[in-house]
């Protein structure tokens, strides 16, 4: 019973941080219907930039977004104007090439540069642990899970308070209609997308305090969010943060008394079921 | 603008393929008059709005409003320059309350400071105060038209183009509309360029008419004229009603 509650522990707050990740993820699709396969490599190459900040600069890994979130920012319209503007009002296998080239593209520049040895940074600000009845919780996991957890309440404020937000929901909603009351269809996708990408600094920045990384890595953080936007559906900020948990749990729950290597089959076995029989989510509208 | 016409358009023609939609058309709307489009469904109303408000690019002719070209230009700064439009089959944005919805419309001129101001003002005028928290997707078909008319209302245009706003609205529905864009028109100054089918509205409203039959202009004039043309008759009502 301890054990399960251990890995429920765990699971819940990695979900949180699933969660935030898919937010972005939730994002771009929700706004531009656009399939962004890279998005799981963009929490990668974070969590490397993380790394290399923490490395060579000595900079502590959870302080690494305030440099990193701008970074991602920019790059993220650099993405939409270079690759993602063009390919809108082409067939949808267009679409799929250009995010999974630009997938592959990361994954192969973070190959390259960092080999493919995993890398992970020898302490954090946020270390140690302490005991809550049976369950022991690391300050690091728990930090980052508080920290995605108030992020996702601030994008959520962004949209809903903001000039900003209203037009990314009103684009979301109807692109013409939107257009015709003078909201910059361009500005604003570029917008949602850097803010989807800039989102995955934060996560990358929390994960590299108690985790390494990778460059095979993004496969899965794209598979989990993938997976936690098809439970959550459309629109739900507080269905975000369930489906993130439902999904770090069972991931937990399977790695401890199946198989570490297990994660991901679980994970994908969720997604597959979800698909099949709630395919607009289980959260979401419409 | 050496004229006082807010809108020119010249020789349109917008085709689907092999359907020509919108046939070499060419017509005027003054500063400040109501001008009505009609004609029987499939003529091309709906296609020549979409051509003038910038969402398709049509095959040939140009537009002018306000004496500039604005043919190729982005539906948004057709909208900064002074021109909106509804839907005639209502795009309210579903998932936002009335009160955002109208609020997007607002910021085409205004900071965020400002627009809560005129989004009151907007909301008072086309009588949405019960409403305004309410979700769009939660609303009846003659709300959502005053949602619309209201979001194109908080852009402050100069022109506002209306496809269908009488379409499916009561008879006590269909005469507030009427006294709301009358006092559009006379207290705010906004041209307004409708396309019709509800002809007691078009009557009641219109200072001149447009008749579009099979993408072609076929007639205007001054209603009264309108309702005698033989060949408006005959588009209408088929050629038998003429012999
Ligand atoms: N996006 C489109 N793609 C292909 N054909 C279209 C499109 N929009 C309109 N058409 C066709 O163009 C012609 C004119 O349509 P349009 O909607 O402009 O007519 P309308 O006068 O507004 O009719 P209604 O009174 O029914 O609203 C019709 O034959 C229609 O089927
Ligand atoms: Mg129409």
């Amino acid at each position: 019973m301890d054990a399960v509650i251990q890995l429920l522990v765990n699971g819940a707050l990695m979900g949180c941080i699933y969660a935030l990740i898919t937010l972005g993820l939730s994002l771009i699709f929700g706004v531009m219907n656009i399939v962004n396969f890279a998005h799981g490599d963009l929490v990668m190459i974070s969590m490397y930039m993380a790394f290399w900040m923490g490395s060579y600069m000595g900079l502590d890994a959870s302080l690494t977004p305030l440099i990193t979130f701008p970074m991602l920012f920019l790059l993220g319209i650099g993405i939409y104007y270079a690759l993602i503007d063009r390919t809108l009002r082409q067939k949808y296998v267009t679409q799929i090439a250009v995010t999974v080239g630009l997938m592959t593209f990361l994954r192969a520049v973070a190959q390259l540069a960092w080999k493919a040895q995993p890398r992970s940074l020898p302490y954090s600000l946020i270390s140690g642990n302490f005991q809550i009845g049976s369950a022991t919780i690391m300050t690091s996991r728990l930090i980052s899970a508080l920290v995605s957890v108030l992020v996702i309440v601030l994008v959520a404020l962004f949209l809903s308070r903001t000039w900003p937000g209203r037009a990314i929901r009103a684009v979301s909603d109807d692109l013409d209609a939107s257009s015709l009351v003078g909201v910059n269809q361009k500005a604003t996708y570029a917008l949602a997308f850097g803010l989807g990408s800039a989102l995955t600094a934060i996560a990358g920045g929390m994960l590299m305090t108690f985790q390494q990384v990778d460059p095979t890595m993004g496969l899965r953080f794209g598979l989990l969010s993938w997976c936690v936007l098809a439970l959550t559906g459309l629109g739900s900020i507080s269905g975000l943060l369930i489906s993130g948990i439902i999904v770090g749990c069972a991931e937990a729950l399977a790695m401890g008394f199946w198989d570490p290597r297990a994660r991901l089959l679980v994970v994908y076995l969720i997604f597959i079921l979800v698909l099949w029989l709630r395919p607009r989510g289980v959260f979401g509208r419409k | 603008m050496q004229n006082n016409f807010i809108l020119q358009v010249e020789n349109i023609t917008k085709k689907f393929g092999n359907l020509v939609a919108v046939n070499n058309v060419s017509l005027n709307v003054v500063q400040g008059e109501i001008v009505g489009l009609i004609g029987p469904n499939g003529a091309g109303k709906t296609t020549l709005f979409n051509v003038i408000s910038g969402l398709f690019p049509p095959e040939r002719g140009r537009v002018i409003f306000k004496g500039k070209d604005v043919t190729r230009v982005v539906p948004h700064v057709i909208c900064k320059m002074g021109m909106s439009r509804t839907f005639q089959v209502t795009r309210a944005f579903a998932s936002m309350s009335v009160e955002d919805a109208i609020r997007v419309g607002a910021y085409n001129r205004h900071t965020n400071k400002e627009t809560l101001e005129i989004v009151n003002e907007v909301i008072q005028f086309c009588d949405l105060g019960k409403l305004r928290r309410r979700k769009c997707a939660d609303l009846g078909l003659a709300a959502l038209r005053r949602v619309e008319l209201a979001r194109a209302l908080a852009t402050e245009p100069d022109l506002l183009l209306l496809d269908e706003a009488g379409a499916g609205l009561n008879p006590s529905e269909l005469g507030n509309l009427m006294d709301i864009l009358k006092e559009v028109n006379r207290e705010k100054g906004i041209t307004l360029f409708v396309v019709e089918h509800v002809m007691q509205m078009v009557m009641g409203l219109c200072q001149r008419i447009f008749v579009l039959d099979a993408g072609e202009l076929i007639a205007t004039g001054a209603p009264e004229e309108i309702s005698q043309n033989p060949r408006v008759i005959e588009a209408y009502l088929g050629k038998r009603a003429i012999r």
